[in-house]
């Protein structure tokens, strides 16, 4: 790894620091968050202290090679893995302290999940799949309704409610899986590699329906990827390596040279940015 | 590798999941071994003797019932084996093993699996034969010496039938998979890809299901015309109406229910609505087939409550007199009390006298060579005597009533104009009896009470008979009492007189009671293969459910909640079966009680209920390996 351009370019992006606020509230804190795994004389440290705050209407994206701790860290925030060390507070509460009941509460009403293989139920239309989270949480029929065909509509598969999972394409499935994650008006929506699965024009589609909701809807995004294309979409993206945040790089009014940026970072850093 | 290890190791590896295979086949083998154990026990060997006829008709239509039910559930379970087997096994194509190498391994993995179901099977079967011997025993009421010793006779022919029947099926899905394609093996795994059916194709069998079904419950009740053809028909149609009906009817009101999002956006409902309608397509024929085995089971529950009744009904019916006499005589009641009474005391007595017609005399719908008449008047006086009910008034003069006995059962026609003719006049039969006020002798010969009148007007055509009848208090005198009425017996010209001893010690209707215990083995047996057929199709399910449960989990939905919906799930499975069941019950029940000419309204409901209380017990059991296998 090219260690001194990475350092200089870190610099210049002024990264490596927690963020300051901008006016909007925290949604996510980060910190001092350690993760070992393995039994007791043969652990590995994965996370090795991230410090990071995530505020309201944020839309980041994490970047990392192979083995960096990107998907560690997404685990422990949408609630699927405890760290060893440390806190993340989520909505003014410490997540890491939460018994698996107020867990289970958390993540279906603060927090929506985008998967990268869709994770939509192939037993009920799309509609009702959009709906689901709705209501199991004891919303009012009609109400449900209305949400998730107002969703569908800004995500432009209000053609598709009736239809099943087999009979979308990936980039429809993709779009409801987000309509469904968004349905509940989460504080934060968690994206692990979204555009994964996808060919590049659905993952542009879907990545333009992540910029809409994010400006126009205000939703707070952190997504996962390894692919820069997808990264660039973000306003700001963290470098993770070794287990620490090596990096920010904000974007600024072109996407296209935000992603020309996050290029020469990635190549500065090295190491394995394939898709895990 | 060679195939034989390749396939223990996957018969090894897999063993949980086919568990519920190698259970219920062991099951099959467990029930036919115990029926061979009933057929070889000694007390069945002594009721043969005795009823040889019965015994081996009975005997003959059980073990046809229970070869088909082996054959129906071992093509059932190998079936459901092979859909599962040629989706995990389909990948050996692309490691390049022929489709015969497939079906090889295939086959020796199935008789794997048949192996350890027939050893499992003798085993449970050699464990339970004592118990099982002794319920139906007790049951029927039958002095059964039980043998714990396991015979080795009863082994063999299980064995030999169940791997005759079995290595058929297994031959069948090696044929099966030596001839499907490539892609037919690849997409066995995409089988799930068809969810929602086509509503007008579903009304369509909805609107024809309902009709068969409707048509198979009003054959069932008929009692015109051919009777066994119509019970053979109703059959027929029932069972089609009922795959009609899960195949049309279910699926189209749950996906109506599915489509009112009022209803289903409300907890759970979006959750288990949806899989049922997902599962319907698939599972509709295995909900079909457990209502009709549940109907079976039901029928063969009611059918030996109402025997065992209807058996009790008849020795009571029969030993309502020890001994009765038939005399030309009117004044032997006195001797024939003395007599007796230097044996017993008497505990019933009545007499009466009855008219003989000569069977060329008269026109009924049974031939008799005799026919007896009684006067009404005479018969009240009877009834006054021994306590029993008149349940009828005089008839006109151009009427009669019918006394007749209790059937086991009669699959005659039913006649709502009932006409007899005697010496060419016209009589219409308002109604029958089977109180026995004539006792054992309305077993032997036809019987009509009629108006004073009339029987004074037809006494010139024949000879009347005085009845003398008593019911001895102490039984155990039957020999000594019987022998010395014998001096009364006389056939001569001046003084005819007969006597009828009915022996309260006698077997001759033993089979009755074979016939009961079988009914209750047989509801056992379709209990049992009911739940077990719907228990394994769930179980699998439970399987496919693993992932969608983890998504589920991932989108915050706690435990509590996914065991509601799982719960509700289950319930559905077995509730649409089990209601099925119920409402067919009302007609196949309804026709036995046509046939045995009894209500069995009380014998349904309970029967029915006895149903729900073991389809509970299957419901646990589902729920617990639900639970078990990730589904809730």
């Amino acid at each position: 790894m090219n260690e001194s351009y990475a350092g200089r370019k870190m610099q210049k992006d002024q990264s490596c620091k927690e963020k300051e606020c901008k006016g909007n509230p925290p949604v996510v804190q980060i910190k001092n968050l350690i993760k070992n795994y393995g039994s007791k004389g043969f652990q590995s440290r994965v996370l090795k202290g991230i410090d990071l705050t995530v505020l309201k209407n944020d839309f980041i994206a994490i970047m990392g090679p192979s083995g960096s701790g990107k998907t560690t860290l997404l685990n422990i925030l949408s609630t699927i893995d405890k760290p060893t060390q440390g806190t993340v507070t989520l909505d003014g509460r410490d997540i890491t302290r939460m018994s698996n009941r107020e867990l289970s509460k958390l993540r279906r009403d603060k927090i929506g999940f985008i998967f990268q293989d869709y994770n939509l139920l192939d037993t009920m239309n799309l509609e009702d799949n959009i709906a689901l989270p709705l209501s199991l949480g004891g919303v009012e029929g009609k109400e449900c309704v209305r949400r998730a065909r107002e969703l569908a509509a800004l995500f432009g598969l209000e053609e598709h409610l009736k239809k099943y999972p087999y009979q979308l394409s990936g980039g429809q499935k993709q779009r409801g899986a987000t309509c469904r994650a968004l349905v509940t008006e989460p504080e934060i929506l968690f994206a692990d590699e979204p555009s994964g699965a996808l060919d590049s024009k659905a993952g542009r589609e879907l990545l333009e329906c992540f910029r809409k909701v994010n400006e126009e809807r205000q939703a707070t995004i952190l997504m996962v990827t390894h692919d820069p294309f997808c990264a660039s979409y973000a306003r700001d993206v963290y470098m993770l390596s070794d287990g620490r945040i090596m990096c920010r790089i904000s974007r600024g009014a072109d996407r296209k040279e935000f992603y020309d940026r996050i290029i020469d970072v990635q190549t500065s850093m090295g190491g394995d940015f394939s898709w895990e | 590798m060679g195939m034989t290890r390749l396939a223990f190791l996957n018969f090894k590896s897999g063993f949980k999941n086919y568990l519920s295979l190698v259970l219920s086949l062991a099951f099959t083998v467990l029930v036919f071994l115990n029926f061979q154990n009933m057929l070889g026990s000694d007390a069945y060997k002594v009721l043969g003797t005795r009823n040889k006829e019965y015994i081996d008709i009975l005997v003959g239509t059980a073990s046809f019932v229970l070869g088909c039910f082996m054959v129906f559930f071992i093509w059932y379970s190998t079936n459901v084996f092979l859909a599962r087997r040629k989706k995990e096994i389909g990948v050996y194509v692309f490691m390049g093993l022929s489709n015969q190498k497939i079906g090889k391994l295939y086959l020796i993995e199935t008789m794997m699996t048949g192996l350890s179901a027939l050893t499992l099977g003798l085993v449970l079967g050699m464990m339970t034969s004592g118990l099982f011997q002794m319920i139906l025993g007790a049951v029927s009421r039958l002095t059964v010496s039980i043998r714990l010793r396991p015979s080795l006779k009863p082994v063999l022919i299980t064995s030999a039938v169940y791997l005759a029947i079995y290595g058929v099926f297994a031959w069948k899905g090696y044929w099966n998979i030596v001839r499907s394609s490539v892609l037919g093996m690849i997409s066995a795994a995409k089988q799930n890809e068809y969810v929602r059916q086509k509503g007008i194709w579903l009304f369509t069998k909805a609107v024809f299901g309902a009709g068969i079904l409707g048509n198979g419950y009003f054959m069932a009740l008929k009692r015109d015309g051919n009777v066994m053809g119509n019970a053979f028909l109703s059959v027929a149609l029932v069972t089609a109406g009922v795959y009609l009906l899960f195949g049309g009817m279910v699926p189209l009101c749950f996906q109506t229910l599915a489509g009112r999002k009022g209803f289903l956006y409300k907890g759970t409902r979006i959750l288990w609505v949806n899989n049922v309608i997902f599962r319907m397509r698939k599972n509709y024929r295995t909900y079909a087939i457990v209502s009709i085995l549940m109907l079976c089971s039901v029928t063969a529950l009611a059918m030996s409550f109402a025997m065992k009744g209807r058996y009790e009904n008849i020795i009571r019916f029969e030993n309502t007199y020890t001994f009765q006499l038939m005399s030309s005589r009117d004044d032997l009641d006195h001797r024939a009390r003395t007599l007796i009474e230097e044996e017993s005391e008497i505990a019933l007595s009545s007499r009466i006298p009855v008219l003989c017609v000569d069977g060329s005399l008269v026109k009924a719908a049974e031939n008799y060579s005799r026919y007896g008449f009684v006067s009404y008047s005479f018969l009240r006086r009877l009834a006054e005597d021994t306590g029993m009910e008149l349940t009828f008034d005089e008839p006109e003069e151009d009427e009669v009533f019918k006394i007749s006995h209790p059937y086991l059962m009669s699959l005659a026609a039913e006649r709502p104009d009932v006409r007899i003719f005697i010496n060419k006049k016209e009589y219409g039969q308002t109604g029958d009896t089977s109180t026995p006020y004539l006792g054992y002798l309305q077993e032997s010969m036809s019987f009509y009470v009629m108006n004073d009148r009339e029987y004074g007007r037809l006494r010139p055509l024949g000879e009347e008979l005085y009845t003398y009848n008593y019911r001895i208090r102490d039984l155990s005198r039957f020999v000594r009492a019987r022998d010395r009425l014998d001096e009364l017996v006389s056939d001569t010209k001046d003084n005819y007189t007969g006597r009828v001893a009915i022996d309260p010690e006698s077997n001759e209707l033993d089979w009755v009671r074979m016939l009961y215990s079988i009914c209750i083995f047989m509801f056992l047996v379709f209990i049992v293969a009911g739940g077990s057929i719907l228990f394994m199709k769930l179980y699998n399910d439970a399987f496919e459910e693993q992932e969608r449960r983890q998504i589920l989990r991932k989108m915050g939905v706690d435990g509590k909640t996914l065991g509601r919906a799982a719960a509700m799930e289950l319930a559905v499975a077995y509730g649409l079966p089990f209601g099925v069941m119920a409402v067919s019950s009302i007609f196949s029940v309804g026709a036995l009680a046509k046939a045995m000419s009894m209500k069995l309204t009380g014998v349904n409901v309970v029967s029915v209920a006895v149903v729900l209380g073991i389809l509970a017990l299957w419901y646990g059991l589902s729920w617990w390996a639900y639970g078990r296998s990730g589904g809730a």
